[in-house]
Order: C-alpha cells, then structure tokens, then sequence
C-alpha cells in the first residue's frame, strides 16, 4: 500500500475528488494548509506572499494503482493544457499496515489480511 | 519509528486524547479535516436503486460527499506501534462506517529542535 498525497489548488480540489471518484477511488482525505515553492511565493508590486492557500488531498492506494492514481490527479489538478506555476505536488510514501477502525481488519504491504 | 495516522470521527476526539496519554503518549499532532471512504452501502438500497426505485436512490445520496474529520499523526517507537493502534481502535469502534482508518508508516529520522537530539530519544 502507498499513501499519495497531492497539494493541489484549492479550486481544483473538487475537480480531483470527482476525477478520483469517477476513476475508482472514492476513500480521500481533505485539508487545508499553506505553503510556497521554489518560485518563493508570489510577488506583486512590493508584497510577496509566502504562505499560499493549497489543498491537500490524501488517498491510500494498493502499490499496483499508483501510477493511474497519480496520472488521474495531475491531469484534474492541472491548470490549462501546459500547467502553471502554483498547480502543486504529488508526493507518494509507503504504507505498511492499514487498519479499518469500524471492523478492526488489517491490511499490511503485502497484500494479506487479518482481524485485529 | 513508525508514524501512526488516524482520521477519526469528530466527537471522538477527546476519548483518543485520553487513550494516548494513558498509553504514555504525550505529543501528538492534530488536523481537522474532511474525507470520504469506500462508501459502504447497504446492498438492499443499492439493488433498490439499479431496480430504479427513486427512494433508495435517494437513500444514497449525493456523490462523493465529504464528511468532517479529525485527522492524529503521532511518531511512536517500533514496540509501542500495536499498542496505539489497539488503543485507537477499541475507543474508536462504534461499528459503523466511518469510525475512521489508521494508517502506519516507517518514518526515517526525527529529531527534536530544542535539544538536537535524534531518533528514538527526540520523540520519548
């Protein structure tokens, strides 16, 4: 199992969850935070923002689907055809258990399940 | 180091509260957030609804709703993993969808700013 979690812009982020549920992925998890990128923020005039509003969008997916799942959010996530600068990341980390708190069953990487 | 996270149901925050400190689990870091999961439905509505009956199609409702959450991340050492999971689950469990998942993760390094200390040491 991996954990995708994409910082997307905030008014793409229902783009993404309809494109993730359309695709097969309904379970996600939704945040707000705040952030910058290597352009350093956005400046205009003599202000610079720093700490810009992003989305954060996080799903926990068989290893298997990974690369589907990531191309499914780039292309809602995306602004235009080409992209801009502020439409976000993807990031992907390993998972090793993943627990149903409401059944107590355990899935671990490999693939196995068992009740806790 | 295992980073254990659980997004729980709103009005269970303070019980998980109380089952972390009890298992000596002081620090831990708190989201509010908003999710959705496989959406479990009963199989009567759904085939209700395939049939075309409009009441179990309203039965389920609009797609891909987000419901409100609390989201815990908290860095454990390796043996104290199964405790805090066991713990979260049994005070999370009401039995119904949506008590929440729990996801483990290896975390490779931590370090505590005060002090500069690293691994196991900067998270006891």
């Amino acid at each position: 199992m991996i954990m995708v979690r994409a910082i997307v812009r905030p008014e793409k982020a229902d783009d993404v969850l309809a494109a993730l549920m359309d695709a097969g992925f309904p379970a996600v998890t939704k945040y707000a935070v705040a952030g910058r990128g290597k352009q350093r923020g956005i400046k205009i005039g003599e202000v610079t923002y720093d700490e810009i509003p992003k989305t954060m969008l996080m799903s926990v997916v068989k290893t298997a689907d990974k690369d589907f799942v990531i191309e499914t959010i780039m292309a809602a996530a995306r602004s235009g055809k080409k992209g801009a600068f502020g439409d976000g990341k993807i990031f992907i980390s390993e998972v090793s258990d993943v627990y149903t708190i409401s059944s107590g069953v355990c899935e671990t990487a490999g693939g196995e399940e068992a009740s806790a | 180091m295992k980073e254990v996270i659980a997004v729980v149901r709103m009005n269970m925050m303070n019980r998980t509260k109380q089952a972390l400190t009890e298992l000596g689990i002081n620090g831990f870091f708190a989201h509010e957030a908003q999710g959705r999961g496989v959406g479990l439905a009963n199989p009567h509505v759904l085939q209700g609804a395939a049939k075309g009956y409009e009441e179990a199609a309203a039965l389920l409702g609009e797609k891909g709703k987000l419901y409100p959450k609390r989201m815990i991340t908290v860095v454990v050492p390796d043996k104290q993993v199964k405790g805090v999971v066991e713990a979260i689950m049994e005070v999370n469990r009401t039995g119904k969808p949506g008590d929440g998942k729990i996801f483990v993760l290896p975390i490779k390094g931590a370090v505590r700013v005060r002090t500069a200390e690293t691994g196991e040491k900067s998270i006891l």
